[in-house]
């Protein structure tokens, strides 16, 4: 904030001005955008969303499909289970998340903010609403500077009622992830709920609620992290939304169909629309701003206007610095993606991906533990021979119940008491006792190196040789 | 308004990384509650490990907002007895 601030001074304005949009909030009313942009934000926001509502509905061999068991400790997707030990996959997970974050920012901006981030596609599903409900732009202003009246009421009503139901839907499908959400949708309905899983249905919803329906883009301008670090990933030939200053200014109203050097001004009819749509009230021909979620409905509205006038399209259009200095291309500006950082950038997430899929591929799908029991050490048992007590943990991570036949080696004459062949079911686990008897003469004074083999009866391949270590008295 | 958020949001990310890190690491059931085991199910041992989380973290965050002050605002309350406007990061 003090970087905010002292900016705002630098500029010459006062530093209120900050504080004040916190406090002071003047309301955003974003104008409704078509074009080729405003399609493709739908169609993301269609398919985040098919992908969130719909996800955990999906049956899979008998249980939920994507579901994140928090009580057993294992995540399920789809045909993998994780256990609390694969947690690397999660870490590796992350990072591949920021470097395509990194990647995509450094060619395309901020393509996640305007087009995939949860708070833009919620956003936007909120204003579509309101929109339904209050009408367009001017409508809602004039509705918000009205007194209250009957019909201000109903509205209001019908609109908080709406975005109230889509909440706690949202917040439902939430909870729907960690417990099985047929259990959740059961439990809804007979008021059964679990006091914490209602907590966090609640506490999902009134989130989604006071996000989407009344922070709207301070979430993005004050809270947001990525918002304030995104600028190091960007260069002068990252694509952003840009105003082409040149061909715009100087800006003017006239009369459709001027020749704009015939009236000595630029292309720009300043006509405010690429601020009337911006959702974050931004005026995108003061040039590039933290503030812009880079979401391009200013590129659809004003190549509208453009079209109207008879002007060519792109006065505000995705474009770099380097471009607009250098009057490139398309074809320039795609010769300048292939450049050091997008290259680093692209080597690194490559080679985490692969190691992604391969640990994937290759991960085992039989663990075993063994822990040597403490308290009983060594001792001599009949026959003359020496044992120990181990406590073996066999992990199925496979979908299928598995029989696993338990042997142990590495000592002269080493054999074994207890279950020789245990059955585990599927994503489960079992402990047992083995007693391993040796010899007396077998091996050294002190520990010696053992050997216990689990192998799977159905695939041979489904083996784990683990060490243990053999106290002799 | 905006010192609260200043206080909450940040804790509530730091308290989000930190309960996924620490129960990864812990299972719920290896935890004792003064010498005794924990007798609360895992979804309640999950979320208060949240809330003690980001009260944790919220903590921090107050004290540090609070130290940001400038010399002017803390001297300001001694002198005119108002000073609780001006605010953190300032």
């Amino acid at each position: 904030m003090a970087s905010a601030s002292s900016r705002a001074s630098a500029e010459g304005k006062p530093s209120f001005v900050e504080e004040s949009l916190y406090e002071v909030h003047r309301k955003v009313h974003p104008r409704a955008v078509s074009g080729i942009f405003a399609t493709w934000r739908w169609a993301l926001v269609w398919f985040t969303q098919l992908v969130y509502y719909g996800l955990c509905w999906l049956p899979w061999n008998g249980r939920q499909a994507v579901l994140f068991d928090l009580v057993e400790r294992k995540f399920y997707i789809f045909g993998m289970v994780f256990w609390p030990q694969d947690v690397i996959f999660l870490a590796i997970l992350l990072i591949i998340s920021a470097y395509s974050l990194f990647l995509f920012t450094a060619v395309g901006g901020r393509l996640w903010c305007g087009y995939a981030c949860p708070q833009t596609v919620y956003t936007e599903i909120f204003t579509w609403i309101e929109q339904k409900i209050e009408g367009e732009r001017n409508a809602r202003i004039k509705l918000d500077a009205a007194p209250m009246s009957a019909r201000k009421l109903w509205l209001r009503a019908a609109k908080y009622g709406s975005w109230i139901l889509l909440a706690l839907w949202t917040g439902f499908t939430f909870v729907g992830y960690f417990t099985p959400i047929k259990t959740v949708w059961n439990s809804v309905w007979s008021f059964s709920l679990g006091p914490w899983e209602t907590f966090w249905m609640l506490f999902y919803s009134a989130f989604t609620y006071l996000f989407a329906g009344h922070m709207r883009e301070q979430v993005c301008k004050h809270m947001c992290p990525y918002a304030r670090f995104q600028g190091v990933m960007f260069d002068p030939d990252t694509l952003t939304i840009t105003y082409d200053t040149e061909r715009g200014e100087p800006r003017g109203a006239r009369k459709k169909g001027i020749d704009p050097q015939s009236i000595a001004k630029g292309d720009c009819v300043d006509c405010g629309i690429c601020v009337q749509v911006c959702p974050t009230g931004i005026d995108i021909r003061d040039g590039l701003q933290y503030e812009c979620i880079g979401c391009a409905a200013c590129i659809d509205a004003c190549d509208q206007v453009m079209e109207k006038m008879d002007y060519p399209k792109g006065l505000i259009r995705y474009s770099t610095e380097h471009a607009i200095e250098k009057h490139w291309g398309w074809k320039e500006i795609i010769g300048h993606i292939v450049r050091p950082r997008v290259i680093i950038y692209a080597t690194i997430l490559a080679a985490i991906c692969t190691a992604f899929v391969w640990g994937i591929a290759t991960k085992a799908t039989l663990r075993v533990d063994v822990i040597r029991d403490r308290a009983t050490l060594a001792r001599e048992v009949e026959g003359g021979l020496i044992e120990n007590v181990y406590r073996l943990h066999v992990i199925n991570v496979s979908e299928a119940p598995h029989r696993y036949a338990v042997s142990v080696a590495g000592l002269p004459g080493i054999d074994m008491v207890g279950d020789r062949i245990i059955e585990v079911p599927p994503a489960g686990s079992k402990s047992f006792t083995v007693q391993v008897r040796v010899p007396a003469e077998s091996g050294k004074k002190g520990s010696n190196q053992i050997f216990f083999d689990v192998k799977s009866l159905a695939d041979e391949k489904v083996a784990v040789h683990e060490k243990a270590s053999f106290l002799q008295p | 308004m905006l010192r609260i958020i200043w206080v909450l949001w940040p804790s509530f990310l730091v308290a989000g990384v930190a309960e996924v890190i620490f129960f990864t690491v812990i299972d719920p059931q290896e935890l004792y509650l003064f010498g005794e085991p924990m007798h609360l199910s895992k979804i309640a041992t999950y979320s208060i490990g949240f809330l003690g989380f980001w009260a944790v973290c919220a903590g921090s965050s107050l004290l540090t907002c609070f130290l940001q002050r400038s010399a002017a605002e803390v001297n300001k309350g001694v002198g005119a007895g108002s000073s609780s406007e001006e605010g953190c990061g300032k």
